[in-house]
């Protein structure tokens, strides 16, 4: 029963402790503090939801630097340090706040940028109250003793470091937005980066612009004199290099980096040697780009290419036997990656 | 806030890892080699060797950061073909490298060349006092004017030792790993 009365009274004064230290928290005693400062900033953040762009804008600006300065403020008077280093916890917050002010963007308050400088800027931030001395109002300008500056320059030097790891990554990952059939290949003989998604199976951009090349020559091909299709395919190189011109431009590959590293080619044969107007077409799609085997990897589509006798054209002036010769067209699905050199032209 | 942000595909930690390894080594290096032939007490050549090596990774980060958007896609396609996949794909990118090594090499030598010289005039007590020069006679003048070319000639030297005798050390963890 006493221990029980000594718990609750334990609870008791710990809660009034709580509340008052609360209360010392967000009532500031007087009026210069930093308090303030972070009371100013939300007032400007809510006053700056009714205004329109131009002073809303200059409103908001006027928050993030009473939030800069009343964080600063604060994390100043009580430092908790980052173990191994003398960089206050609060520079490292102070820090994040101001290069997002500096650097975010206005939709989505983040960007790139903001990361990679937050080390150097909470350096900076720590550094600079060295070369003050005293505290409050009467801060004077001085020149830190040599011990110090060689604190301050390491303390730099490391965080620009990181500044420039923290780049390094996003610079890695932007190469998989420009280049994304990078990411049907695996990375396992990676000495730099580790894959960190599971590995899916996606296949490469190649196979998008085989499966849109293919009704495109269907079109060219398909129901035109057969004459007319075997000077198509004496000049089937240049041919294709248009046609793929056009599908790169249509298609969501258009504002990637890669599209320059696919190369459409043709393979023209004759599979039976009977026959000698039958034709296999094999379009090549290449990737030159970086690969895991150094020969790299291409796709490809087989297309059958034979002369029929025109039935369906209706005319009548001409004997039936004369009937006019087109060309038809079958293309088969698009393989699988093939790795190695692809076969020589001919 | 974050809808566009999507989660890390890849992480370099290799590559983060490897350029700490390499500072590490090239720290020790060069401060053996600063205490030993310009005669600086342990603490600081150590802190020069850290400040020197630092700065001049981060320039050499700046630089490619700056470089990498604007190399031909045959290099860059190269570049991403050794980060990503540790090969090379054209016979010609070995020219390429050597004459990127030697680049590396001279510059790295004279931007910490630069940064030694920096270091040792921001840690001189002297040098933020505004001093006075007293009248010396023109022997006494000259006299100090071959003494600083000394210390600047033993400067020189000792900075392209120690740069290459880091090199060396990271080319040689570099032959180890592609076996």
């Amino acid at each position: 029963m006493n221990t029980l009365f000594k718990d609750l009274l334990g609870v008791t004064t710990f809660i009034s402790e709580l509340s008052a230290g609360i209360k010392k928290l967000f009532v500031p005693k007087i009026a210069y503090s930093w308090q303030t400062l972070i009371y100013l900033s939300v007032f400007s953040w809510g006053i700056s939801f009714f205004a329109t762009p131009p002073i809303k804008d200059t409103i908001a600006f006027f928050g993030w630097l009473f939030l800069i300065a009343g964080t600063s403020w604060y994390t100043t008077d009580n430092p908790l340090r980052i173990p191994g280093t003398f960089m206050p916890v609060g520079a490292v917050i102070t820090g994040f706040l101001l290069s997002v002010f500096a650097f975010g963007q206005q939709e989505n308050g983040i960007s790139s940028g903001t990361i990679v400088l937050w080390p150097t800027i909470s350096a900076l931030i720590t550094a600079i109250p060295e070369f003050f001395e005293g505290s409050g109002t009467d801060a004077k300008a001085q020149i830190p003793k040599p011990e110090d500056r060689q604190k301050i320059i390491v303390l730099l030097a490391s965080s620009m470091v990181i500044s420039c790891w923290l780049q390094f990554y996003f610079v890695v990952n932007n190469w998989l937005d420009k280049y994304p059939s990078l990411l049907s290949d695996n990375f396992k003989r990676s000495a730099f980066v580790i894959r960190t998604e599971l590995p899916t199976k996606i296949s490469p951009n190649g196979a998008l612009i085989l499966k849109e090349i293919r009704p495109k020559i269907e079109t060219q091909i398909n129901k035109q004199p057969w004459s007319q299709v075997e000077k198509w395919l004496e000049n089937a190189n240049a041919n294709l290099v248009n046609l793929s011109q056009k599908v790169i431009q249509d298609n969501r590959l258009k504002q990637k980096d890669e599209k320059n590293l696919w190369r459409i080619e043709p393979r023209i044969s004759n599979p039976n040697s009977r026959n000698k107007d039958e034709y296999t077409l094999d379009i090549l799609s290449i990737w030159t780009g970086p690969s895991s085997d150094p020969r790299g990897y291409y796709l490809k589509q087989s297309c059958q290419i034979r002369p029929i006798a025109d039935s369906t054209s209706k005319s009548t002036t001409k004997k039936p036997d004369e009937k006019p010769i087109i060309a038809e067209i079958e293309c088969g699905p698009v393989s699988k990656p093939i790795i190695g050199l692809p076969p020589a032209q001919r | 806030m974050l809808e566009n942000w999507t989660l890390p595909r890849v992480l370099p930690i290799g590559a983060i890892l490897f350029d700490f390894l390499f500072l590490l080594l090239a720290i020790s290096i060069e401060a053996s080699c600063f205490n030993t032939r310009l005669k600086f007490d342990k603490k600081t050549s150590v802190f020069y060797a850290i400040s020197i090596n630092l700065f001049s990774s981060v320039i050499g980060w700046v630089a490619f950061f700056i470089i990498e958007p604007i190399l031909p896609i045959q290099l860059k396609s190269e570049l991403i073909n050794f980060i990503f996949f540790n090969n090379f794909k054209y016979s010609n990118t070995q020219t390429i490298i050597i004459l990127a090594a030697f680049i590396i090499f001279f510059g790295t030598f004279i931007v910490k060349l630069f940064l030694l010289r920096g270091f040792s005039l921001l840690l001189n007590e002297e040098f933020w006092k505004k001093t006075e020069e007293p009248a010396n006679t023109d022997r006494q003048n000259w006299r100090n004017i071959k003494r600083a070319k000394l210390i600047s000639n033993n400067l020189v030297s000792t900075m392209l030792i120690a740069n290459s005798l880091s090199y060396t050390a990271i080319t040689f963890v570099l032959l180890i790993r592609s076996k």
